[in-house]
């Protein structure tokens, strides 16, 4: 398999911090990777850099063989619309459009809004009957779960996920450790940034990081790949 | 087409959704579209407005004869190139001298109705007189002839063919009101035509003709040179203190208005823009999340300048007739006459609350776009 | 603790309380620039009305009937009653000197030209210099009083010309008769005397007097041999447009009781005006010219209300305007107002935070639309009526409380949501 993802001696400078120092890391095509390191590691700002959301000050992304460092402002916005989706801690849901237009407003960027493909994505979350809802009348996990129907609904190359469970309960936590677990059945690349060992152990593979640079790497032994069942509500 | 479905969806959405700012936002767009188009309105009406008030200084157009007297046909003539709106008041008048108590009184005959509305600052005490035998005298007049409103006096003419013996014309007469103007009129004894005829038994002729009339120095001078370039029998003059005192001092009336409209509008419109400003401000967030899921800075300026503009056209049209309901209660108030609707002004208020809207939101939206969207996300 | 939450709310916020600062500052200036101008238009149009010519007239006692009764027209003193000429600077000591604009004297002859015509003279001030007791000092006369004249030929006569020759100023009519051109030196015979004076200049004015020959005062007086004796004094003064009481009070001052008096005499009413001007001229009657005074009072009513509405109007759009943006600017903190309630802030404490930081705000936001808005009065004095606008110190206490109440009455929506939030929603982003 060919690394579908590429970090190469990444660093990203703000003044005298270094955020991210010479870090190098492949992610191959199917893999399910977690990030994880305390608070200040420079796990975010890697999270932000590989989701072409922000910038590195110098080193290589190579994203599909393309490299994306330095790409313009423009060029990004094109690669995070094609080939990233992103789930974020604070959801960011739209406040006045419903779970079912929130999806459709990522297929609009990206091409052309299908209400019927966007409810069957909530569907796959289990949140069919929830799609004529909006952001504040449903749970957290609820939310999280429509940000990951939104991020899937592209098909995009990648996926990426900050610290997805921060804001959850443990029942609502399993339900999208389970979602991704079948995401990556369906073999979609899956990057999680967290600080939950619980969420992490689930990879295949944890990255830790420390001070801006790759403290340790381990290949997750209990790796089952295996989809437990639970029921989606 | 889908895209476009989805486009306006969102837009509806959050004009609907988040009523409570969109509120904040409508008003402040609907106050400035009101102040626009109420000050416009007011600006463009007033001159014709204030020039009504003006013609409380009296006549501005003398007519007078170019040979003997002026037939009331002539003035019917001269009145016909002046175009019936315009004319204010219309009083002929007609100098006799005649006697009471054996001394000598100048006599005017006139249309009472005419004079009272070409001279609207003659101050009668008593009443204008309204049917024949009744007369008002000048103050000067009353007091040199001790008259007093409702006494009867008896005045004669000596007419001018008449010789020592001949018996002059004699008419009784009742005072019916004292003239107050503090100007020659207070010497005179006002009369009507029909008495001044049986008093001195000649014609109906005109020594000089007074015209009241609405329009600026420059429409008058073009009426003046008419009358007196068409018509043989009449000279057209312009009196100078009124026509020209009026142009000044409603030159300097509109210059105030216009300024005043200027200061106000342009102090309400950054108010407007600031107030757009902070309510397009808060959505940076959203702003930040549409750009994170590739959107282009384009889309993105479309999406929020489409409700912007949305905004701008009901707040417009709603200030559009806010406006015109102000400048008409303005106009009722201050000159107790309505106001000419201006239909162009509904148009232009929209056209420039839209305007000043999409200025105002345009600020905060390019500098949460031209941020990197990590950053706005993250909330600063 | 609570100061410095305020000095953090500003520094960290710097840029939201400048825009609320601006806004105010907008508000603030709007307001004092109207209400400037709208109490000042009454006296700057009354200034403008002056163009009208004068509104009192003032002649000796007794001569105001005969003369023109039975002259029939003729302006000739034929009763020998002047004024004195000695007692003009009088009027400028009156209750009501500061309101008389300008005024000048006439006395009227006839003259006899070389070729036996006999012509109409008129001699009074053109721009006659007055230094008062007072200290004032002013330029009084026809050239200002007579506004509407058009000089076509040469220059209005300059009193203050000390070349040494004699002047005059012809009317338009007369000059065409006589094939009298500006520049020209014309002989002069009067009753008494004779004189050559330069024409310095042909009028245009419009009515009788184009038929006639201005001069100066003491010229005419010489020739016509009425040393110190004046026909009339036309008065032009900045009157209050009348109400009942002061046509009562024009009719008979009398009647009235003396708080009425005392009120009429210490109001500028055109007949109030004229009463005081009897008492210091010996002899006189000062009677108002309606033409002038009552259009010049309905004029001056009319713009005053306008401006008013207008004020009104503006006062109306800058409340709202800052009331919105406040509301506006407060909802925006929802999130850090949630956070204090959570830790434990009681709605008073954030209500108290809050309101005192929008009103320091709006503090220095006032103090600065106060100082632009009374330049925005200047640019509108200078642009329009080219003089200053006088600020009335009144106009402070209605700038500051119309602030400060505007700005309660925007916080009060944005207070009421902010006791009403519940902490954990805010911070759970809903």
């Amino acid at each position: 398999m060919s690394a579908l993802l590429e970090l190469k001696n990444v660093s990203k400078i703000y003044g005298s911090l270094h955020a991210l120092d010479h870090v190098s890391l492949k992610v191959e095509q199917g893999e399910w990777l977690a990030i994880m390191g305390p608070s200040g590691s420079g796990k975010s700002t890697m999270m932000n850099i590989i989701g072409a959301l922000d910038k590195a000050t110098e080193g290589e992304i190579l994203l599909d063989g393309v490299d994306i460092a330095k790409k313009t402002a423009k060029a990004l916005t094109e690669i995070r619309r094609d080939k990233i989706g992103l789930i974020f801690q604070q959801f960011h849901l739209v406040s006045y459009l419903t779970a079912v237009e929130n999806v459709m407003l990522s297929q609009y960027y990206h091409s052309v809004p299908d209400e019927k493909e966007a409810l069957e994505a909530l569907e796959r979350v289990g949140l069919k009957e929830r799609a004529r809802h909006y952001p504040s009348q449903l749970s957290g996990g609820e939310q999280q779960r429509v940000c990951v129907a939104r991020a899937l609904i592209n098909y995009p190359e990648i996926i990426l996920a900050d610290e997805p469970t921060g804001n959850l309960d443990e029942a609502n936590e399993e339900i999208v450790v389970e979602l991704f677990r079948k995401l990556h059945e369906e073999g979609t690349t899956l990057v999680v940034v967290t600080h939950n060992p619980e969420v992490a152990e689930v990879a295949q593979r944890t990255i830790v990081l420390r001070n801006g640079k790759v403290e340790r790497e381990t290949v997750n032994p209990n790796f089952t790949g295996k989809i437990k069942h639970i029921t989606l509500q | 087409m889908k895209k476009r479905k989805m486009y306006f969806r969102m837009i509806t959405a959050s004009l609907l959704r988040r009523r409570s700012r969109m509120i904040i936002a409508l008003l402040a767009i609907a106050i400035g579209a009101t102040i626009l188009s109420g000050l416009l309105t007011i600006y463009i009406d007033v001159p014709r407005q204030m020039r009504t008030q003006f013609r409380n200084y009296g006549a501005n157009m003398i007519l007078t004869p170019a040979e003997e007297r002026i037939q009331p046909e002539a003035v019917a003539a001269a009145l016909s190139f002046i175009s019936q709106d315009e004319i204010v008041g219309v009083a002929p008048y007609r100098y006799e001298t005649v006697r009471i108590n054996d001394r000598p009184v100048l006599a005017a005959a006139t249309d009472m109705q005419g004079a009272k509305a070409a001279s609207p600052f003659w101050r009668v005490d008593g009443e204008w007189p309204d049917s024949d035998g009744e007369i008002m005298v000048g103050k000067n007049v009353a007091d040199l002839y001790l008259l007093r409103v409702g006494s009867k006096t008896t005045a004669t003419y000596m007419p001018e063919e008449a010789t020592e013996d001949t018996l002059d014309n004699s008419s009784d007469f009742t005072v019916t009101g004292i003239l107050d103007t503090g100007g020659k009129e207070e010497d005179y004894v006002y009369m009507s035509f029909a008495d001044m005829q049986q008093l001195t038994g000649k014609d109906k002729g005109y020594d000089v003709c007074e015209l009241s009339v609405s329009a600026d120095a420059e429409g008058l001078r073009a009426y003046a040179d008419r009358i007196t370039g068409e018509l043989s029998s009449v000279n057209a003059k312009l009196v100078k203190r009124v026509t020209q005192s009026e142009d000044t001092v409603l030159s300097k009336l509109q210059a105030l208005v216009l300024l005043v409209t200027v200061v106000v509008l342009m102090l309400t419109m950054i108010c407007v823009a600031t107030t757009m400003t902070a309510v397009v401000a808060e959505r940076r967030k959203e702003i930040g999340l549409r750009k994170a899921l590739g959107a282009s800075n384009s889309s993105i300026i479309a999406e929020f300048m489409g409700e912007g503009i949305v905004l701008g056209a009901v707040g417009g049209l709603l200030g559009a007739l806010l406006g015109f309901w102000f400048a008409q209660t303005v106009s009722v108030n201050v000159f107790n006459s309505s106001i000419v609707l201006m239909p162009w002004l509904v148009p232009v208020t929209l056209l420039a609350s839209v305007l000043v809207t999409a200025i105002a939101c345009m600020i905060p939206i390019r500098s949460a776009t031209d941020v990197d969207p990590a950053l706005v996300l993250k909330g600063e | 603790m609570f100061i410095r939450m305020i000095a953090k709310a500003f520094f960290r916020q710097w840029k939201k309380m400048a825009m609320i600062a601006f806004t105010i500052a907008l508000g603030a200036s709007l307001a004092t620039a109207m209400l400037s101008v709208m109490l000042d238009v009454g006296d700057k149009v009354n200034q403008e009305l002056k163009a009208y010519g004068a509104n009192i007239t003032v002649v000796p006692k007794g001569t105001s009937v005969l003369s023109s009764l039975y002259e029939m027209g003729e302006d000739e003193n034929i009763s020998g009653a002047y004024l004195k000429e000695e007692e003009l600077g009088k009027i400028k000591t009156i209750f009501w000197a500061f309101n008389i604009a300008d005024y000048a004297p006439f006395v009227n002859a006839e003259l006899t030209l070389d070729n036996g015509d006999t012509v109409k003279m008129r001699g009074t001030w053109f721009n006659h210099h007055l230094s008062l007791p007072t200290g004032e000092e002013l330029d009084a006369g026809v050239t200002s009083m007579r506004s509407w004249w058009d000089v076509i030929a040469g220059d209005w006569l300059d009193e203050q010309d000390d070349s040494g020759l004699m002047q005059a100023m012809v009317g338009r009519d007369l000059a065409e008769k006589e094939g009298l051109h500006a520049g020209d030196v014309l002989h002069l015979q009067g009753s008494s005397a004779d004189a050559e004076v330069k024409i310095t200049g042909i009028f245009d004015a419009g009515g009788d007097e184009d038929s006639e020959i201005y001069v100066p005062l003491d010229l005419a007086q010489d020739l016509a041999g009425l040393e110190g004796k004046i026909d009339s004094i036309e008065v032009s003064a900045l009157t209050t447009p009348d109400n009942e009481l002061a046509e009562k009070a024009a009719k008979d001052p009398s009647s009235l009781s003396v708080s009425q008096y005392e009120t009429w005499y210490c109001t500028a009413y055109v007949s109030s005006i004229c009463y005081q001007i009897e008492e210091v001229i010996s002899d006189s009657v000062a009677s108002a010219v309606r033409q002038v005074a009552d259009s010049e009072g309905q004029i001056l009513e009319k713009t005053q209300l306008l401006m008013v509405l207008i004020t009104i109007l503006s006062l109306i759009g800058a409340a709202l305007g800052i009331c919105n943006l406040v509301t506006a600017s407060v909802m925006e903190r929802s999130q850090e107002i949630g956070l204090m309630k959570a830790i434990g802030a009681h709605n008073i404490a954030i209500t108290a935070l809050v309101l005192t930081e929008i009103f320091c705000t709006a503090l220095i936001g006032t103090a600065l639309g106060f100082f632009a808005g009374i330049g925005f009065a200047q640019i509108i004095g200078h642009t329009v009526f080219q003089s200053a606008i006088s600020v009335k110190p009144m106009v402070v206490p209605i700038v500051i409380v119309l602030v400060a109440l505007v700005t309660l009455v925007g916080c009060i929506p944005a207070i009421r949501m902010l006791q009403s939030l519940r902490p954990t929603e805010v911070l759970h982003g809903r």
